[in-house]
C-alpha cells in the first residue's frame, strides 16, 4: 500500500490522485479528460443519441450500485431491481395515489427510502451467510415483489402500471444532462469508496472473506454498509427512472431480467472497478436500444446475453480495465 | 372437511413428486462438481417445447423420449460448451449459467413467441380419487418420479459408474486417489440431470404452462429446496420438495395462489437463519 512519509513533499492533487486511482499515467489522465470531455460536449456531436445516452447514465447508476456490493464483495445479487423498482413504485403510488403534483423534494427522499427499507429487509438476514443463499434471497426479492405489485393492484396499477408520473423535461439537451450530472457525482463518491481503505476490504472480502475475518476485521459490518449505500443509489437511480419514462411498469423497473441487465452492465464494463460500470451502460444500452436493433426486438436480447456470455468466458476482467491497462502500458510497460 | 383435506394430501403429493425430480438433478450437479447451475430452469423448458415440436410428428411416447434426450443433450451441452471452462471460478459460472438461461428464453420466444403454449396431455384423460379429480398425467408424474427416484438410488449404489458419482460428491480428492476419473462422472452428472430435468420438464410444461418464461419459477423452486435440503443431498432434496409442495398447496388453498412466492421466502429466510446448512447438510462429507 504505502510509506506514509515518501509521500510528505507531494503536491496535493498528486497525492489525491495516487491514492485514488492508483498511479495513473499521462495518458491514461489524458484519456479519463477525453472521455469527461466527450460526455460533457456530446449534445454538439451526437444529438440524435441524446435519449439513448440520457437512459445509459441511469443504468450506469444501477450498475454502480450493483457493482459495489456485488462487483467488490462477490456477494452476486440478482435482485438489485427491487431496489431500483421499489423506488420507483415509490414515486410512482406517491403520485399516483396522494398527491399527482407532489414535489419531486418529498418523493424523492421517500423513494430512496424505500430502497433502503427494502435492502435492509433483504440483507439484514442473508449478509452473514455465504454467497449462493444471498444471490437466492436477492432473487426471491423480485419475484414477491413482482407479485406485490400484482396483489396490491389497485394501488400500484398492477401489469399496466403507473402512468402519471411527470417526467423530468421534453427537452432533450436538459434531459441529457439532468441524469450526466448526477451519474458523474454518484460516480465521484463511489470511485473514492471503492479506491479507500473500504473498497479494499470489500475487494479482500471478495477473494478471501474467511481471511479478512480472521484478521479481526468484522466483514458483515463492511457488507451492511456497502449494501446501504448500493441501496441508496439504486434508490436515487430508481427514482430518476421513474421520471425518465413518466410512466411505472413491472417490465421497466422491476422484473428479473432488468437486474440481470445490470448484473450484464458491470460485466462488459468491468466487475469491482466502479468506472467500468459506467463505460458498460454506455455500451450496453447503445447496443441494447441502437445497434442490435437490427436482429429484431426478441433478437437484440439474444445477442446481447450471449456478448455477455463471450465476455464471462473470455474478457473476464471486463472492457474497461482492459483499455485502461492497455493505456497504462504505453510508454514504459508498467505492472497493473 | 375430509375430501378436502384429502384434496390437499393428493395434489401435493403430485405436484411434490415433481418438484422432487427437478431439485435432484439441480442437487447432483451441485453435490459433484460444486457448480450451481441456473440454467436448470430453462433445461425444463426446452424438454417442454421439444415435446410441444415433435408430439404431433412422433406420437406422445416419441415426444417424450424427444423432450426427456433434448433437455439431457443440452444440459451436456452447456457443460461441454461453457461450465467446462469456466467451472474453477464458481461466481463466474454462476452468473454465466443465469445470462445463458435468459439468452434460451430469448431464443425460445424467437421460435415460438411470447405466447404461452397448452402440451397435449401424455395420457389423455382423468379419473376421480376421494372426489378430487385427477388427470393421469398427475398420477403418471407421481408414479415416474419414484420410479426413477428408485432407478438413480440402485444406479449410485450399486454400478461402478454410479458409485463413482456418490464418492465424487463425498470428497473429489478421494475419488480421484481411487481412480475415478473426474471429467467422465461431471459429464455423466451433467446427462442424468439433464434428463431429470427433462422428464420434469414435460410435466411442469403439460400442467402448469409451456412458455419462455416458464424457466424461472422452476429455477427458483429447485434453489428453494436445494438450500432447505441441504445442498448436494439427494435425500434432503426429496424431503425438501415434499415440504415445499406441500407447503405450496396449503399456501394456495387457505390464503390464495398469488401468496406462494412469499410464503416460500418466509420459510427459506427461516431455514436460512437457524439451519443453513439445510435439514441434511452434506449428509455425504459427514
Amino acid at each position: 500500500m504505502s510509506n506514509e512519509y515518501d509521500r510528505s513533499g507531494e503536491p496535493v492533487l498528486q497525492r489525491f490522485t495516487r491514492e485514488f486511482l492508483g498511479e495513473p499515467n499521462r495518458y491514461q489522465i489524458t484519456a479519463v479528460g477525453v472521455a469527461l470531455l466527450a460526455l460533457f460536449t456530446l449534445p454538439f456531436w451526437a444529438a440524435q443519441y441524446l435519449y439513448v445516452f440520457a437512459l445509459a447514465s441511469i443504468w450506469a447508476i444501477f450498475a454502480m450500485g450493483w457493482d459495489i456490493i456485488s462487483g467488490h464483495t462477490n456477494y452476486i445479487s440478482f435482485g438489485h431491481s427491487a431496489l431500483s423498482g421499489g423506488a420507483a413504485y415509490m414515486t410512482g403510488i406517491l403520485v399516483h395515489n396522494v398527491n399527482p403534483d407532489m414535489a419531486m423534494y418529498i418523493t424523492f427522499p421517500l423513494s430512496i427510502l424505500a430502497a433502503v427499507a427494502i435492502g435492509l429487509l433483504f440483507a439484514v438476514p442473508t449478509l452473514r451467510l455465504e454467497g449462493p443463499y444471498f444471490s437466492l434471497i436477492t432473487l426471491l426479492g423480485v419475484l414477491v415483489l413482482t407479485q406485490l405489485v400484482y396483489i396490491y393492484g389497485e394501488y400500484t396499477g398492477g401489469e399496466l402500471g403507473i402512468t402519471a408520473v411527470s417526467t423530468f423535461t421534453y427537452d432533450l439537451t436538459s434531459l441529457y444532462y439532468y441524469t450526466l450530472i448526477p451519474m458523474l457525482l454518484i460516480g465521484a463518491v463511489l470511485v473514492v469508496v471503492s479506491q479507500s481503505n473500504v473498497g479494499r476490504i470489500l475487494r479482500a472480502i471478495g477473494e478471501n472473506e474467511a481471511a479478512i475475518e480472521s484478521s479481526g476485521i468484522d466483514t458483515t459490518k463492511f457488507k451492511l454498509w456497502s449494501f446501504l449505500l448500493s441501496a441508496i443509489t439504486m434508490g436515487i437511480g430508481g427514482a430518476m427512472l421513474a421520471h425518465f419514462y413518466g410512466n411505472v411498469t413491472p417490465s421497466t423497473v422491476l422484473v428479473i431480467d432488468r437486474s440481470l441487465e445490470m448484473v450484464a452492465i458491470a460485466v462488459i464494463g468491468g466487475m469491482g472497478t466502479i468506472a467500468g460500470p459506467i463505460g458498460g451502460a454506455f455500451v450496453f444500452i447503445f447496443l441494447r436500444d441502437e445497434v442490435l436493433t437490427v436482429f429484431g426486438s426478441t433478437g437484440r436480447w439474444l445477442a446481447l446475453w450471449l456478448i455477455v456470455l463471450f465476455f464471462l468466458v473470455f474478457l473476464r476482467d471486463g472492457i474497461f480495465p482492459f483499455i485502461w491497462s492497455r493505456i497504462g502500458s504505453i510508454g514504459g510497460g508498467r505492472d497493473e | 372437511m375430509l375430501s378436502e383435506i384429502l384434496t390437499i394430501v393428493i395434489v401435493g403429493a403430485m405436484i411434490s413428486a415433481i418438484y422432487a425430480l427437478i431439485a435432484i438433478g439441480f442437487t447432483m450437479i451441485f453435490g459433484v462438481g460444486g457448480i450451481l447451475n441456473l440454467t436448470h430452469g430453462a433445461l425444463l423448458m426446452l424438454s417442454a417445447y421439444a415435446y410441444l415440436v415433435a408430439q404431433p410428428y412422433i406420437g406422445r411416447l416419441g415426444g417424450v423420449i424427444t423432450g426427456v434426450l433434448v433437455a439431457a443433450l443440452a444440459s451436456y451441452g452447456v457443460y461441454m460448451g461453457l461450465v467446462r471452462y469456466i467451472e474453477e471460478h464458481v461466481v463466474i459460472t454462476f452468473m454465466a449459467t443465469i445470462m445463458a438461461a435468459l439468452a434460451i428464453q430469448e431464443a425460445i420466444t424467437m421460435g415460438f413467441s411470447q405466447q404461452a403454449r397448452v402440451l397435449e396431455p401424455m395420457v389423455p384423460g382423468s379419473i376421480a380419487v376421494a372426489g378430487t379429480r385427477m388427470q393421469y398425467d398427475q398420477l403418471l408424474a407421481f408414479v415416474v418420479s419414484w420410479v426413477l427416484i428408485g432407478l438413480l438410488w440402485y444406479y449410485v449404489t450399486n454400478t461402478k459408474n454410479g458409485r463413482a458419482i456418490l464418492a465424487t460428491s463425498m470428497s473429489e480428492r478421494g475419488a480421484i486417489f481411487t481412480g475415478v476419473d473426474l471429467p467422465q462422472v461431471r459429464r455423466q452428472t451433467w446427462l442424468i440431470a439433464g434428463a431429470f430435468a427433462g422428464v420434469g420438464g414435460l410435466f411442469i410444461g403439460r400442467l402448469q404452462q409451456t412458455s419462455p418464461e416458464m424457466w424461472l419459477e422452476p429455477l427458483t423452486l429447485a434453489f428453494i429446496i436445494v438450500i432447505i435440503g441441504g445442498v448436494g443431498s439427494i435425500k434432503g432434496s426429496i424431503i425438501a420438495a415434499y415440504l415445499i409442495g406441500y407447503i405450496e398447496t396449503l399456501t394456495v388453498e387457505l390464503i390464495g395462489a398469488p401468496y406462494r412466492v412469499v410464503v416460500a421466502l418466509l420459510i427459506i429466510i427461516a431455514v436460512i437463519m437457524y439451519r443453513p446448512e439445510g435439514l441434511y447438510g452434506r449428509e455425504y462429507l459427514e
